[in-house]
């Protein structure tokens, strides 16, 4: 088990944040540590922008940062359940990204 | 055109091509209400406990493959349908809730009514909205159907205060044609590569299974999935939630896997050295100690839902998509190989399997053995069911015993046919969940296995069953306990049975029905099975139930042994295990 940083972009909306919270709990995860903030400057992931063929709004978009202490086989299970929910836009771990339901090796965020 | 709030929902169901909602009014849906009562188009379906609308609207998507509507009032409207909601998020069944909701003023106020809906669904339904103007309304509904039906299906909420479906205020309406949320995307089409790897994995198994679940109903793979076995012949197994989506009298079907899993299914499994698992996510029903399971089996799993894939037992080859694009893409490919398929090579395995299914599969004779001199046999009941139906009918069930048995015994050999809750085991799901299959389907015949405890936990339904005239047959095979309770008491209590007997307070069903204006059958002897059941089958206009008397001391078998045992360690019947 080691520490591991989770990176989420997510829609700004209310109870979006109860869904990822609600989701460690129910799946019998544990959180260390959570940050969160809309997005004001989205210069660094404007690959998703363009990607999603969108342009976001100032405050549209949060940032969640989340550390937990997992083993592999489990990180990647909450890779994909957070993946699941409808208000993530991506997701990454230190080694892959979801980006839109869609699994890179790498992480972009 | 401008619109109020209340009307702007049922104008967007209605445009969503609703059919039946299945609800219950009160306070806060007051305005919606009368805006149902205005419209033509949709029928709302009175139940008598909100419970019983889930269930209902839950059916009619099972067996229609549309989504489920619900309407209800807060608070108390909105925890009554819970059970419900979960019942069809186990089993990724669409399905939409509306439920209103306190003023917007007094949320957060603790004000008469005001439960946090979309707190308590959180953690069962797929997605959830509340909405939060008028003007949003059309988009939700239209979002929110897209989610319910596509990628993992599932239910999904919304919440609408009732001052947002106020009549006086007037908002311009028009039905959205299109949807795209930004951050959502299911998968559709497999990866090309992932399929190239499932074929050469087909063409060198010696002893392959299938293993298809429900999730091959949900995507409508059933056609595809018969047409790949038509090349590549190997033996099928489903889950409980994929009965039907396979046909049971084919010869190369083992019957179900599992808990109560045929033996031929069960051994066939543990001795795989391929598995191709299409929709199903190896609930620990089915796999019983996961360190154990199928130790030599290459595992191909085939899944929309990424996190159901190598969950619980890690796949070797994984192929994420919607499972009917994913056996499309396999089939154009095998197409291409035929001359490569050497069926001789997995005789040994057909034949292993025969001698299997020789030595301890079911069987199903029993209902031949017309003697009296024995109590009737619940695995009987269901055999004559099978019979009297022609194999032919929408079978919905409850949960206990009784349910393995209809599972285990009445042959589907269509998908949607056979109703239950399998991942949440929701006693009461039988009889609301037939009457949605009912409405759904008027001129076919709906049939309700129960037992005499999981039919008590819905029975106001029999009510809504003669306001609507819904003639489903249903069967209680009263074995005067909480069987399946009293089993495992049996086995794993030294036969303590705690709790889980009624004799002397149960009500007689047959006044109880009839009293419903319904009609009433008590069979108690098995020389007037097969008649009563034929005369149940012969009344068309009139709900039927029959309460069937049968031997209180019956287990199902077989029955996988745990903890800490693999799927070829079976219970095979009382006291013997393999
Ligand atoms: C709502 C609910 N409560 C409790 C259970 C646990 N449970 C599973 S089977 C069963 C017994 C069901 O009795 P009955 O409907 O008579 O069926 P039988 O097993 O006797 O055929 C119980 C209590 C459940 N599945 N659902
Ligand atoms: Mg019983």
């Amino acid at each position: 088990m080691i520490e591991r940083q989770l990176t989420l972009i997510m829609e700004n909306k209310p109870g979006a944040l109860a869904r990822v919270v609600g989701l460690f709990h129910q799946r019998g995860y544990n959180i260390d540590s959570l940050h969160v903030d809309p997005i004001d400057d989205f210069t660094q992931y404007k690959f998703i922008e363009d990607e999603l063929s969108i342009k976001f709004s100032k405050g549209e978009v949060s940032r969640l940062i989340i550390k937990t202490t997992v083993g592999d086989a489990l990180m990647r299970q909450i890779l994909r359940q957070i993946n699941k929910l409808i208000e993530v836009i991506a997701v990454s771990d230190n080694e892959s990204t979801y980006l839109k339901g869609i699994l890179r090796d790498e992480n972009l965020l | 055109m401008k619109l109020a709030g209340n009307d702007i929902l049922i104008q967007s169901l209605i445009n969503e091509g609703v059919e039946y909602i299945f609800g219950y009014p009160g306070g806060a849906a007051l305005h919606i209400y009368d805006s149902i009562f205005k419209q033509k188009e949709m029928q709302h379906i009175l139940v008598r406990h909100e419970q019983g609308a889930t269930h209902a609207a839950d059916g009619y998507a099972r067996a229609t493959g549309k989504p489920g509507v619900v309407m209800v009032t807060s608070g108390p409207g909105a925890t009554n349908a819970i059970t419900g909601i979960a019942t069809a998020f186990m089993d990724s069944i669409p399905m939409i809730v509306i439920s209103g909701q306190v003023q917007s003023h007094l949320i957060g106020t603790d004000a008469f009514q005001e439960t946090d809906m979309i707190g308590i669904s959180r953690p069962i339904v797929k997605h959830s909205f509340t909405v939060d103007h008028q003007s949003n309304i059309a988009q939700i509904v239209k979002e929110a159907f897209h989610i319910a039906t596509s990628g993992r299906q599932g239910p999904v909420v919304i919440d609408i205060p009732k001052d947002l479906t106020n009549p006086d205020d007037l908002f311009d309406y028009e039905y959205p044609k299109e949807v795209n949320i930004r951050s959502y995307n299911p998968p559709l089409d497999p990866e090309l590569s992932q399929i190239e790897r499932v074929v050469e994995a087909i063409l060198n198994a010696n002893q392959p299974v299938i293993y298809a679940g429900g999730g091959t109903i949900s995507s409508n793979a059933s056609k595809e999935l018969i047409e790949l076995n038509s090349y590549i012949n190997f033996p099928v197994t489903n889950t409980l939630m994929g009965l039907g989506v396979y046909p049971a009298t084919d010869d190369k079907f083992l019957g179900m896997l599992g808990m109560h899993g045929t033996f031929q299914a069960n051994m066939a499994m543990h001795n795989a050295d391929l598995i191709l698992a299409i929709g199903a996510r190896f609930d620990d029903r089915i796999t019983n100690t996961p360190d154990k399971f199928a130790p030599n089996a290459q595992i191909v799993h085939f899944d929309v839902d990424h996190s159901s894939v190598s969950k619980i037992i890690e796949a070797d080859i994984a192929v994420f998509g919607q499972v009917k694009n994913s056996l499309q893409a396999i089939n154009s490919l095998i197409k291409e190989r035929l001359n490569d398929i050497d069926n001789s090579k997995i005789q040994k395995w057909h034949s292993q399997i025969a001698e299997w299914k020789n030595n301890h599969g079911l069987n199903h004779d029993l209902y031949k053995d017309k003697s009296d001199s024995k109590p009737i046999l619940p695995q009987a009941v269901v055999q004559h069911i099978y019979h009297a139906s022609k194999g032919n009918a929408f079978v919905t069930s409850d949960v206990g015993q009784h349910q393995m048995f209809a599972a285990q015994y009445y042959h589907f050999d269509e998908p949607r046919k056979w109703i239950n809750s399998g991942g949440l085991g929701t006693m009461g799901f039988g009889l609301p969940s037939a009457m949605g299959v009912k409405l759904a389907y008027p001129d076919e015949e709906v049939v309700c296995i129960t037992g005499e405890g999981s039919i008590q936990m819905c029975i106001q339904e029999l009510s809504t069953c003669s306001q609507y005239k819904l003639p489903i047959k249903i069967f209680n095979i009263n074995n005067l306990s909480l069987g399946m309770v009293k089993q495992w008491q049996d086995m794993n209590y030294d036969g303590r049975h705690s709790s889980i007997s009624y004799e002397d307070s149960l009500p007689d069903f047959k006044s109880l029905v009839e009293s419903y204006g319904h009609i009433g059958i008590k069979i108690t002897k098995n020389s007037e099975l097969r008649d009563g059941i034929e005369k149940a089958f012969s009344i068309k206009d009139k709900l039927v139930f029959v309460d069937v008397y049968v031997d209180p001391n019956e287990h199902v078998y077989p029955m996988l042994v745990a903890p800490n045992g693999s799927l070829k360690d079976m219970w095979l019947s009382k006291g013997n295990k393999t």
